[in-house]
């Protein structure tokens, strides 16, 4: 067959205008790597929340060669809203063990922030959950991310069409941010770990309450470009009691009697949700941020601590993430 | 100490904690003048305190956005924001500043939560169905391009309460008549309301005091016979003494007095919360403050007694 030198032009000009169609779909979204060569992710047994957790965190840290010393750690947990008998936020003797722990680690300081999500009156959810009692009786401050100077930042990566975030003086003022979710079922996100814990550093008084810009512009897609944005250091994770069902407020709590650390967050999370009877590559942010920002490969983790044991039954979900359960 | 007491040294504290720019901050640590801060600390201290509610207003005017609105701080990105009805509610008084305001009511009436418009209300009706609520009754958003909310559909409410009957357009009817209708529409099933969600994938979901509070304000002149009504000021009622955070207790000691409920047993224990701890968050401290002297309140915020 030969063609004409008419037909090769109109070719080749199909040929480059499909490829600079296409090509944009196929560039990664991300600007930054921070994807290890190796994570590690430690299980520690913790039957309630009423044992001892400071020398349980802080013999886990030492499982990892993480270095505090002089810096200014932030420890984020998820605090959203209270219902009694639902367990909906990170328990407060957890981030008090942390806090401790980093303390004995070294760290110039030490902070909890949040900036909750559902609930305007964080005061409301310091108190009712018993924060407020155990962050003063240990002298530790809180910062309410909602309502923090903020600036504005570019994004990490291009997931959402949101150029910048504006973000709070204390998260961009920390050197070591430690993400410390509850382990949930969540119903627009599959699940709610330490990377969608991020969606906390985000302001209230810019983004309202919910933070809707977010859902608009997709969750996972939203959970990409924070995490792309504001870097994870360390996770510890609480799956002591976890929640099944209809996260992250209404789902049912379900003990899994364990914490979870980790130097990444993708790591901590594809191993919570393989304690959670999920399968990682099936959440679409987990799946995408093991490209970038982590490992979600057991075998590109480092497990230590207890054995990782997947449940006979994995947790209720929602029906639109039926799929993410390993059955 | 009494309660006017607690309210003259909060004032206090709001007249040290008012910044260069003449606003206040979110939190007492911030140099960052945040707008709600702002409005509910001139609103609390009122034309009396002369110099600093000048500072504010003239702060005020001076950040307003070139589209009329108002953003969430000094700094902020020039759409606008939900505060602009609140800004509204401020500058109700101040009737010289007529084109600012004009400008303002115009860019509130045109700003509606995303589900107004027909793609996304059949979205909404088709397949987004596991939140339960009628997309045709929309409010405001807290920004644009994203949903109806309780606080800001509430705010916007009050603000257009305050419209001068000359600027009144058949616009606003529908739109006010629209936004109570969301507000009724968005109730919890047990009374009260939450951020904006009453049922997810079938489960009621919780109310909160202060956005039941804001709603209930906001709907005093409108619909304060509806059932949803009756059902959240017994819920608000029943929860008020329990409440341990003075934020959601002065909104919700505001509201009870708008329908003349108020308890001084209420006021009192929101007194001692506030003396008993140490308030970083300016615009809690001046939600407190008028919530200390609702009557004068309710009458800055045009809820009809």
């Amino acid at each position: 067959m030969t063609m004409t030198r008419r037909e090769l032009l109109i070719a080749g000009a199909a040929v480059a205008a499909g490829v600079s169609v296409t090509t944009p779909f196929f560039r990664p979204r991300y600007r930054i790597h921070r994807r290890l060569r190796r994570s590690r992710v430690a299980l520690l047994r913790l039957e309630d929340y009423s044992r001892p957790i400071d020398e349980l965190l802080f013999h886990g840290l030492a499982l990892f060669p993480i270095k505090v010393q002089a810096k200014t750690v932030l420890l984020k947990p998820n605090l959203v809203d209270y219902i009694p008998g639902n367990a909906i936020n990170t328990d407060p003797r957890l981030v008090v063990a942390a806090a401790e722990a980093f303390r004995r680690l070294g760290a110039r300081s030490v902070v909890a922030a949040e900036g909750p999500g559902h609930q305007r009156d964080t005061q409301l959810v310091l108190s009712e959950s018993r924060y407020e009692q155990e962050l003063r009786l240990h002298s530790i401050p809180f910062i309410d991310l909602n309502r923090d100077e903020l600036f504005r930042v570019p994004m990490g990566a291009s997931y959402t069409d949101l150029e910048s975030l504006w973000l709070p003086r204390t998260v961009l003022g920390s050197s070591f941010i430690v993400s410390m979710p509850k382990v949930k079922a969540h119903h627009w996100s599959g699940v709610s770990l330490s990377m969608k814990n991020m969606f906390g550093v985000v302001p209230g008084n810019r983004y309202g309450w919910p933070k809707n810009i977010l859902h608009w512009r997709g969750i996972h897609e939203s959970i990409l470009d924070v995490c792309a944005t504001v870097p994870i250091h360390f996770v510890i994770a609480d799956a002591v009691i976890a929640m099944e069902g209809n996260g992250p407020l209404n789902g049912r709590p379900r003990p899994l009697r364990t914490v979870v650390l980790a130097d990444d967050p993708v790591a901590a999370d594809a191993t919570c949700a393989r304690l959670m009877g999920f399968e990682p590559d099936r959440i679409p942010h987990l799946h995408e941020a093991s490209h970038f920002l982590g490992n979600s490969s057991p075998d590109l983790i480092d497990q230590v601590g207890e054995v990782l044991r997947r449940p006979e039954v994995p947790f209720q979900v929602v029906p639109e993430f039926q799929h993410i359960r390993a059955i | 100490m009494s309660v006017e007491n607690t309210r003259a040294e909060i004032c206090q504290i709001l007249i040290e904690r008012q910044l260069p720019s003449g606003g206040w901050p979110a939190l007492a640590s911030s140099p960052q003048t945040a707008l709600e801060a702002t409005v509910y600390s001139m609103l609390a201290l009122g034309p009396e305190h002369e110099d600093e509610y000048g500072r504010a207003l003239r702060c005020v005017l001076d950040c307003q956005n070139p589209n009329g609105s108002w953003p969430s701080f000094i700094g902020d990105d020039p759409e606008g924001a939900w505060t602009t009805a609140l800004v509204l509610i401020a500058l109700a008084e101040n009737f010289k500043d007529v084109r600012r305001r004009h400008k303002g009511f115009q860019w509130l009436l045109q700003s509606a939560g995303k589900e107004s418009s027909w793609l996304w209300r059949w979205k909404f009706r088709t397949t987004d169905r596991q939140v339960r609520f009628d997309s045709r009754k929309f409010g405001w958003p807290w920004q644009p391009d994203t949903n109806s909310w309780v606080v800001p559909t509430a705010f916007a409410i009050l603000a257009l309460d305050h419209l001068p009957p000359s600027w009144a357009k058949e616009h606003s009817g529908f739109r006010l008549q629209r936004g109570t209708e969301m507000l009724l529409d968005r109730v919890c099933p047990g009374g009260g309301w939450n951020a904006g969600n009453g049922v997810v994938y079938g489960t009621a979901l919780a109310p909160h005091p202060d956005d039941t509070a804001v709603a209930l304000l906001a709907l005093k002149n409108r619909a304060d016979e509806s059932v949803a009504v009756g059902r959240s000021l017994e819920w608000l009622m029943d929860s008020a003494l329990r409440i341990s955070a003075p934020w959601s207790l002065a909104w919700s000691a505001l509201a009870l007095a708008a329908y003349g409920r108020c308890l001084n047993r209420l006021l009192s224990s929101l007194a001692e919360q506030v003396r008993a701890i140490d308030i970083p968050d300016t615009a809690t401290l001046a939600v407190v403050a008028l919530a200390l002297d609702s009557e004068r309140s309710l009458r800055l915020l045009r809820v009809k007694l």
